[in-house]
């Protein structure tokens, strides 16, 4: 056998550890996931109660429609950051990956604008009479479709395996990887747990504003997106190569301890939602399953860094051994830099909740 | 290229980022312009008590926001998109020189996005003054992520020596045409953000017209103008070679030369502005929105032929005398020219095994790891064309030239890297370009 086309990592030193590196990543996107959950979630929510039309749906979609735009802004700002740890730490895959599928890839950020842009429009008609449900719903998709775009890169890039064949069905890098067997199950996975995530948020929105409809309607989202979760979860997690299934059946290892631990959460997050969406339940009792169910997301996180690793591992792969030489100067200036911006933050988001001023007290 | 080739028909891919870039650096340069704009026009209104301008500017915040977050990061992320696809070798050679510097620009990013939402969305809640120092720190974040992006940017025309030895960052961050490029980018600005509100201006109510355009003519106008000095400072930066090549290829029917042309059209497109903004000073109440626009797209071409100067000034390299633009660093021609290309480039062989491994496959692999960064087939800067009245030999003789590293022997070498292979390399690809045209 000809051995597997990766190329050489960059010559350049990396200026911090690997695992310093690696944690960052981690840490963004966690939020970056976070605000997509809120932003992408939160408009396939939003759309798919503007089209039911009711009074109480109405209401439901002119209280979250004004989150969504700025929760977009935070996810494509936050992700930038963890694309560049990925591109640092995993370069050789996930160019090579991108390159082979690079029309698609490309389409990426027009799919992002377009979502975008109607996304707007929706927003900004929730005040009004017409709701444009149809630009609600459009918008979700193409940003889904955003989403789509970079779990095939992601899935074929941990596929080394399949890159010859892609890059000899399509030099002008037309195909998506299709030819990977988890790729429709891992998108379906996350989507499905995007409206799960954004239903337990806006219950726990519903619950601290006292919004007993919003309380309801997020819960519900959560039951039946997690329900659903035991289809694609486990079709998922049967698709995994051999050396990656084995090391999270096996009930010992860090990867698998991770999966079960953070499935569990999940079920127990999903079976304390059930009695906490009745009628009558008081709005506490939406935080156990609220975090629970964050819980449970932080630990698939982790989960996906270490099937990542165990994936490229096989390909002989750790990112641990990537030689660095720790940079103190650029550290020194980013952290001077980081520390500003929290300062600003916090000074700006306290006036962004002050009182509105009294009449008259608006001196010139 | 380490790394497989998107090969793009006709256009060539470089040209992706080109059309990308251009729409992203005009945005994105605008938005610093206007974030200035903003401050200093807010702070006029509200020195003279002009509650009527503070509503009307509040407008102008939120219509930056929706440009800002939805089109200039889009393109932002698209031109990053598109160099990793179009060259991931150089993409990831930046990237790791200059990894806290992309940190500390996504922190700028953050920050300008957080300043203008809450501006926008707790506008009511904030006080006069708060709402001063917000588009004040807004314009502050625009304006610094240009200065730390700009280093990044001038770094690929002249690294610097330090640079090429130490690897540190701060080396090739601050290199020779930093500063003037700082100083180029911030007039450039001003100029955008004031032709946009100029355009903004120009429909305003009448009663508001003449105290938002007088003083955002004469904004712009600056702005204009002092792009030329900054410019022609900006131009003595230059390391000799690059501005030998910008002089050198003004004249002349090649590809190059139009293209300067074409460039150099637009600097002087780029200075009509100047004029346009004085009917805002002299006569604002008929001045039109689409006068403004007019200058905003004469400006954009100025600034777009700047930059592809720029971009073509540093040829043949992606990194100047670092890293050619076919992403072959200097350092390894010498081994790939001894042992071979295709020994040692898997992504080479394994599109030549996928033809078959003959000689033809090989040396359309060799050409489209070596070649199709500046080339295409049958397109833009076409090898068929350009080799159109070659015999076969000559074409062999030509790739076997361009392994020369003497610039006295090697003509080329100004505008295309060496060939780096082997001599029997060399005839692969020369027997491919024959086979181009049917020879
Ligand atoms: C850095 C960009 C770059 C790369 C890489 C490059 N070229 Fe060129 N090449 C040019 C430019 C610029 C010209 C001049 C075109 C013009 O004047 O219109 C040129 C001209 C040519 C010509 C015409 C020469 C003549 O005498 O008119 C040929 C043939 C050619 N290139 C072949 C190749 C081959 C084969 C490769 C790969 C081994 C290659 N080039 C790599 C930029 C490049």
């Amino acid at each position: 056998m000809t051995p597997l086309p990766i190329p050489a990592p960059d010559p350049l030193l990396l200026p911090m550890p690997p695992s310093a590196l690696k944690a960052l990543l981690l840490v963004t996107f966690t939020l970056h996931l976070l605000a997509v959950n809120l932003g992408v979630g939160g408009s396939l929510i939003a759309a798919v109660h503007a089209l039911r039309g009711k009074p109480e749906d109405r209401d439901l979609v002119r209280r979250l429609a004004p989150m969504l735009p700025a929760a977009v802004t935070f996810a494509i700002t936050l992700g930038i950051a963890p694309l560049l740890f990925v591109q640092l730490i995993y370069g050789p895959f996930f160019y090579t990956a991108s390159v082979l599928m690079a029309v698609p890839w490309l389409a990426l950020i027009f799919l992002l604008m377009a979502g975008y842009t109607l996304l707007y429009r929706f927003v900004g008609s929730a005040g009004s009479e017409s709701l444009h449900a149809f630009s609600g719903i459009a918008g979700a998709l193409l940003l889904l479709s955003v989403g789509l775009m970079l779990v095939n890169v992601t899935t074929l890039s941990l596929r080394p395996d399949l890159w010859a064949a892609q890059a000899a069905a399509s030099p002008q890098g037309l195909r998506m990887n299709t030819a990977d067997p988890t790729l429709w199950s891992r998108y379906l996975h996350m989507v499905v747990g995007f409206a799960a995530m954004a239903g337990l948020l806006l219950a726990g929105w519903g619950a601290w504003r006292d919004h007993a409809y919003a309380r309801r309607a997020g819960l519900r989202w959560f039951i039946a997106a997690t329900a659903s979760q035991l289809v694609w979860g486990t079709w998922l997690l049967v698709q995994q190569p051999a050396p990656v299934l084995d090391l999270l059946l096996d009930g010992r290892s860090a990867a698998s301890l991770t999966m079960w631990i953070s499935t569990g959460m999940g079920a127990l997050a999903l079976f304390m939602a059930i009695p906490a969406s009745q009628g009558g339940a008081p709005a506490r009792a939406v935080w156990a399953p609220f975090w629970l169910g964050l819980g449970s997301t932080l630990g698939m996180i982790l989960l996906r860094d270490q099937a990542r690793d165990a994936s490229l591992a096989a390909f002989g792969f750790h990112p641990g051994a990537l030689p660095h030489k720790t940079d103190w100067l650029s550290l020194g200036v980013f952290a001077l830099t980081f520390a500003g911006l929290a300062i600003l933050l916090i000074v700006i988001l306290r006036w962004a909740v002050q009182p509105v001023p009294a009449a008259g007290e608006e001196a010139p | 290229m380490n790394h497989p080739v998107w090969d793009l028909p006709l256009l060539g891919s470089g040209w992706i980022i080109g059309i990308i870039s251009i729409i992203h650096v005009s945005i994105a340069h605008l938005v610093v312009g206007a974030g200035i704009w903003l401050a200093f026009l807010e702070d006029r209104a509200q020195r003279a008590g002009d509650r009527e301008l503070q509503a009307w500017l509040r407008g102008r915040a939120k219509a930056l926001l929706w440009l800002s977050a939805i089109f200039g990061a889009g393109t932002g992320v698209g031109i990053w998109v598109a160099i990793g696809l179009v060259n991931p070798t150089a993409t990831q050679h930046l990237i790791r020189a200059f990894v806290m510097g992309w940190a500390i620009e996504w922190l700028l990013f953050a920050g300008e996005m957080a300043t203008l939402i809450v501006l926008v969305r707790a506008y009511d809640r904030l006080r006069p003054r708060q709402r001063l120092i917000l588009y004040g720190l807004y314009a502050l974040c625009a304006w610094l992520s240009l200065v730390v992006i700009s280093g990044i940017v001038a770094f690929m025309l002249s690294p610097g020596a330090g640079w090429t030895t130490t690897h540190a960052m701060g080396d090739g961050f601050f290199n020779a045409t930093y500063l003037p490029s700082v100083l180029l980018r911030s007039f450039v600005s001003l100029a955008l953000g004031g032709l946009w509100a100029l355009a903004a201006g120009g429909v305003a109510p009448p009663a508001l017209k003449p105290r938002i355009l007088k003083p955002t003519a004469l904004f712009t106008l600056a702005g204009v103008l002092l792009t030329v000095p900054a410019g022609w400072y900006y131009f003595q930066s230059f390391p000799p070679a690059a501005r030998e090549l910008v002089l050198g290829n003004l004249k002349g029917a090649t590809g190059l030369a139009q293209g300067f042309r074409w460039a150099l059209l637009g600097l002087g497109a780029y200075l009509l502005p100047a004029l346009l903004v004085l009917w805002g000073v002299f006569r604002p109440a008929t001045f039109r929105r689409p006068v403004a626009l007019l200058g905003l797209l004469l400006a954009c071409w100025g600034f777009g032929g700047f930059e592809w100067i720029r971009e073509v000034a540093r040829k043949p390299f992606v990194i100047r005398d670092v890293m050619y633009s076919n992403g072959i660093r200097v350092e390894q021609v010498a081994g790939y020219q001894k042992d071979g290309f295709l020994p040692q480039n898997a992504w080479a062989r394994t599109f030549a095994a996928s033809k078959g491994d003959t000689d033809l496959a090989k040396g359309e692999a060799l050409l489209r790891s070596q070649c199709l960064a500046c080339h295409t087939r049958d397109g833009y800067r076409s090898l068929k064309v350009l080799t159109a009245s070659n015999t076969a030999e000559d074409n062999v003789l030509l790739i076997q030239g361009l392994r020369e590293l003497d610039p006295a022997l090697n003509p080329y070498l100004d505008r295309m890297p060496p060939f780096a292979g082997t001599e029997q390399e060399a005839e692969w690809v020369g027997k491919y370009l024959s086979s181009l045209n049917g020879k």
